[in-house]
């Protein structure tokens, strides 16, 4: 007797293809027919054999009668069918299973597909990534792991609450003596505001979320050196002077290398998803029926 | 390993060898690494401590109560998600797709984060969710236990049934705790569940190295936690334990563990704190609105009154609660003897957290005064003078407490629910309505001031106390307290300097006053440049008076009190000015140097639209025309409703057509008609959108931590 694929997944001993297990099993290959409307592509078609499969593989190993969420699914299809019952879950649970609830269900279904495609992904030790495969990885998805350029400024500000209707002419104020300074730090100049800091460092979109779209504008288009401003916010106005400009970086490995780790252990679990399912597919033998 | 058997902590000692020599193995020869964590490693340090939010209360599939509603992204997916990416949320369509998205606010990151799911169950929930373990069909063995668990009974996801074995464990906890932390379904000792409790924290651990940003950078931290669910008679009693770094026990503790929160607090010394290995923890209580008038109770685990050591432990171990989250807030109870019309805000109408998920049976009653922290930080100054310490010191934040593993998913205008309190989201259909228990909300997130985004300057803002939380809105305020601050210190660009030189900032202690002194607050305050403008600040003051807790609410110390702000609820638009900050220095003019006293601070914003009345505005929702109701219902994939559901019904009436809500079909009414005789258990139009009991509107709001001040002794 066939054992279900997945198990050999989750164990980590089918690693490469079904195929080996089928061409040293006993017995003929698993059959499986799907029947689909006759208008349907060969991409529906194919998507629901590949679903059928795997259905079938969970249906084999049983987890229609032992996963929980299909316990649950179908106790309460059963109370829904006979809210008078005096029987417990686990009868309930067993008469769904004896009128083939599960077959039909599109929550058993919708469980049991992700599980499968849970078990697909499991990743055995000799594929687990190496120190240079994940200097090579990080070097070819650098886009990844690159953080965001900062932009190094000082920072006005006059609060339009404090000031009230005297904001525009004070703002005219200050723009004459931000230009009469010259090089010159503003130091002990404009209206404090929780988080404001007179030189900061921050990146486009920490801007943004703390003082809005146009000064984040503002900063990311500033020339080094010279003053932007009266820039509104909701808060009032602000001027802004870029002192240093610094890209985008990515770390080395030795900094970011759990990072790195996981986002190659992703693509080797959707590697692997890819290659036991087409394992699979090759393995079934498919009828399909279109229907009319 | 106090927790362990001889025999378990002989294999776990075998496992963590194996472990050992993996890692050996695997990292051999490897050198360099990123440097240690220490302060200053970021770029962006400054002394004078920046605003950081975070969110410190997230679970994931993880945890026994979000596996059981079908949510499936795990850490790493949390992670992404705070740091920008979507998530698929329930329920899922026939080919496991899900129905909904979770997007996260690009207005609203977050800085740090920590997971925190369950630590009960965390080992054995992964046995019996997994199909080559022996346990996974193994039923309850009577025989070993009386009372012994199965699987089938730890995999059920009926409400009922979870309180059932939860009070049945804690019943055998009382009795034999290494019985209960182990049941038969783990084999001998508790192999199996050992094994793969040792398993998932790893996993834990992985995943928040993985988020960490160890480059100077510094963009986001994440923090190793865990959540002790401690539920005696479902009393809430849960703590999020919080590590300072990677260097963390091997194990969590769990509820079954250590079944008294003063033995969790010596299990963390015993394992973390004073193991000299540079591990630190810190627990974070939340929810005390739902322990049946039991979180401050003073009993110890022995029925006796607090002792000095009990309340030091307590005050050491948990210098910060979480005030407000996903399941109400927790500052303050309405109807008590001191007037406060803003303490009716997102109050859940029971005290206990069964009700959350046994919504129709009152257990316990209505909300009990006891289980408020304003209650608790008076009773802390009375303890203080009795023992010498105050336990219940706590400084405020705010979390989530997703249970679809949504760090920061807090907008009321974007909630999908978070999934947790029993609801059935994982289902296809949807339930009808909303998708959460409408007296639920989207919580919000915990507020630092730090001198950099490293796990070492926010852990330590977390033990000085110098916290915040807010109801969602990024609300930015800043506090001082001192005896000889500037009264024009608004108008200094050196606030900061002067206010950290002069005084303390929030979650400090004021003493020692001068002769004729009386205490200045520096309290300020910035609104979410994407929320509503601010409303006010107000003070809140508690202190004894010869042995009497008195509190006062100072209502407007800043902000308009004419401010007629509100907003549309036909449509959400906010109506009315307010103020985009707020500053001003106030003196305690009634303070009495001989009375300990607290002071926290209480920001507001002008009125906007709640969750729930934005998605019936969303739906354009008409209290007049039921057939919106199913309209909402059926259409509008943002409710995360019975799409995929009436679209088959739909199919079975026009051919493939979502009839149900196409209202400009000619045949609509029919089919409304007609889905509605099928859907059957939708609910009546004005079941949800039209509930008098649901308020429209709020005040969204953030809270400082509390300065105190104790009288020379």
């Amino acid at each position: 007797m066939l054992r279900p694929l997945l198990h050999f997944f989750l164990i980590g001993a089918l690693l490469f293809a079904g195929k080996i297990v089928f061409e040293s099993r006993d017995g003929d290959p698993p059959e499986i027919t799907v029947r689909m409307p006759a208008d349907s592509t060969e991409a529906q078609v194919e998507k629901e054999i590949r679903n059928q499969i795997l259905l079938n593989e969970a249906r084999r190993y049983g987890w229609y009668r032992t996963d929980p969420i299909v316990f649950t699914h179908l106790v309460r299809n059963m109370r829904f069918i006979e809210p008078d019952t005096g029987d417990d879950d686990l009868t309930l649970f067993k008469r769904a299973l004896q009128m083939n609830m599960q077959e039909h269900d599109p929550v058993v279904r919708a469980r049991l597909l992700y599980r499968a495609r849970e078990a697909l992904t499991y990743v055995p030790e000799d594929r687990m990534p190496t120190r240079e495969e994940l200097e090579e990885h990080r070097a070819a998805h650098e886009d990844r792991f690159e953080r965001e350029g900062k932009v190094r400024f000082e920072h006005v500000f006059l609060s339009g609450t404090k000031r009230g209707e005297a904001l525009a002419s004070d703002a005219v104020a200050m723009s004459a003596q931000l230009e009469a300074l010259g090089n010159a730090a503003p130091t002990g100049r404009g209206d404090p505001l929780p988080g404001l800091r007179a030189v900061q460092s921050s990146t486009v979109s920490q801007i943004r979320a703390s003082y809005g779209e146009e000064l984040a504008g503002v900063i990311d288009e500033g020339v080094v050196g010279s003053w932007r401003g009266p820039v509104p916010s909701v808060y009032g106005v602000h001027f802004v002077r870029v002192l240093e400009k610094e890209p985008s970086s990515v770390p080395a490995l030795t900094i970011i290398e759990a990072e790195v780790r996981a986002d190659l252990l992703s693509e080797i679990k959707e590697e692997l998803s890819k290659e036991r399912m087409e394992a699979l597919r090759n393995a079934y033998v498919v009828h399909v029926e279109r229907i009319p | 390993m106090r927790y362990l058997t001889p025999m378990s902590r002989s294999l776990f000692f075998a496992l963590s060898a194996f472990v050992v020599t993996l890692i050996a193995l695997g990292c051999g020869g490897d050198s360099g690494g990123p440097g240690p964590d220490v302060l200053g490693r970021c770029a962006e340090f400054d002394e004078l401590r920046q605003p950081f939010f975070g969110d410190t209360h997230i679970h994931t599939v993880l945890s026994l109560d979000a596996n059981l509603q079908g949510t499936r992204p795990g850490p790493m997916e949390a992670y992404a998600f705070a740091k920008g990416t979507p998530i698929g949320v329930q329920p899922y369509d026939a080919d496991g797709n899900p129905l909904r998205t979770a997007t996260p606010d690009p207005d609203r990151r977050l800085d740090f984060v920590m997971l925190s799911d369950h630590a009960e169950y965390l080992g054995t929930i992964a046995v019996c969710n997994d199909p080559n373990s022996p346990a996974y069909d193994r039923p309850a063995d009577p025989d070993a236990r009386p009372d012994d668990v199965g699987c089938i009974e730890y995999r059920t996801t009926n409400p009922a049934e979870i309180t059932a074995v939860f009070r049945r464990l804690n019943a055998l906890t009382a009795l034999a705790p290494d019985d209960t932390r182990y049941p038969a379904l783990c084999g001998d000792s508790g192999t199996e569940c050992i094994e793969a409790g040792i398993d998932v924290w790893a996993q834990v651990q992985d995943a928040a190295e993985a988020a960490y940003d160890r480059s100077d950078s510094c963009d986001f931290t994440s923090f190793v936690g865990y959540e002790w669910s401690a539920g005696p008679l479902t009393a809430n009693l849960h703590r999020n334990v919080m590590f300072r770094n990677d260097v963390v026990p091997e194990l969590p503790i769990s509820y079954f563990d250590e079944p008294y929160v003063e033995d969790l607090w010596a299990g963390l010394r015993d394992e973390c704190i004073d193991t000299d290995t540079g591990c630190d923890a810190l627990a974070i209580p939340h929810n005390s609105n739902l322990a049946a008038g039991t979180f401050f109770e003073r009993p110890d685990k022995n029925g006796n009154p607090f002792d000095a050591s009990y309340a030091q432990l307590r005050h050491d171990l948990e210098p910060v609660i979480e005030i407000f989250q996903h399941k109400g807030a927790s500052e303050c109870l309405p109807g008590q003897a001191i007037s406060d019309e803003l303490c009716g805000f997102e109050i859940l109408p029971y005290a206990n957290l069964a009700n959350v998920n046994l919504q129709d049976l009152q257990l316990f009653g209505d909300a009990d005064p006891r289980d408020f922290v304003r209650g608790a930080l008076g009773e802390g100054m009375k303890l203080e003078l009795e023992l010498g310490v105050n336990p219940f010191q706590h400084g405020i934040i705010s979390s989530t407490d997703t249970h679809i593993a949504a760090p920061g998913y807090d907008n009321e205008k974007t909630f999908l629910g978070h999934g947790g309190a029993g609801q059935p989201n994982r289902e296809l259909p949807a339930p009808e309505g909303f998708p959460d228990v409408q007296y639920l909300n989207p919580g919000g997130p915990a507020g630092v001031w730090a001198e950099e985004n490293s796990r070492n300057a926010i852990f330590e803002a977390f033990r000085r106390r110098e916290v915040f939380g807010t109801s969602g809105p990024r609300i930015v305020p800043r506090v001082f307290g001192g005896w000889d601050l500037p009264t024009d210190l608004c108008d200094s660009p050196e606030l900061s300097r002067i206010g950290y030189e002069q005084g303390v900032p929030m979650g400090g202690e004021l003493s020692d006053p001068p002769d004729g002194s009386m205490p200045k607050f520096l309290v300020s305050a910035k609104q979410d440049p994407m929320s509503a403008p601010l409303q006010r600040i107000q003070i809140i003051k508690g202190w004894l008076e010869g042995g009497d807790y008195r509190v006062q609410v100072f209502d407007y110390v800043a902000g308009d009190p004419n401010n007629t702000a509100s907003v549309d609820l036909a449509t959400c638009e906010p109506q009315g000015t307010g103020a985009a900050d707020l500053c001003t220095v106030w003196e305690d003019e009634s303070f009495d140097p001989t009375q300990p006293a607290y002071y926290y601070v209480r920001v507001i914003e002008n009125p906007t639209c709640r969750w729930t009345a934005q998605q019936c505005v969303d739906a354009n929702y008409d209290c007049d025309n039921p057939t919106t109701q199913f309209d909402f219902d059926c259409c509008d994939p943002t409710a995360g409703l019975n799409v995929a559901f009436c679209d088959d019904v739909a199919a079975g009436l026009t051919g493939g057509e979502a009839a149900c809500c196409r209202t400009d079909n000619p045949t609509s009414s029919t089919s409304v008609s007609f889905c509605n005789d099928v859907a059957g258990t939708l609910p009546p139009a004005d079941g949800q959108c039209c509930r008098p009991r649901l308020e429209g509107a709020i005040q969204e709001r953030a809270w400082t931590s509390p300065i105190w001040y104790q009288p020379p002794s």
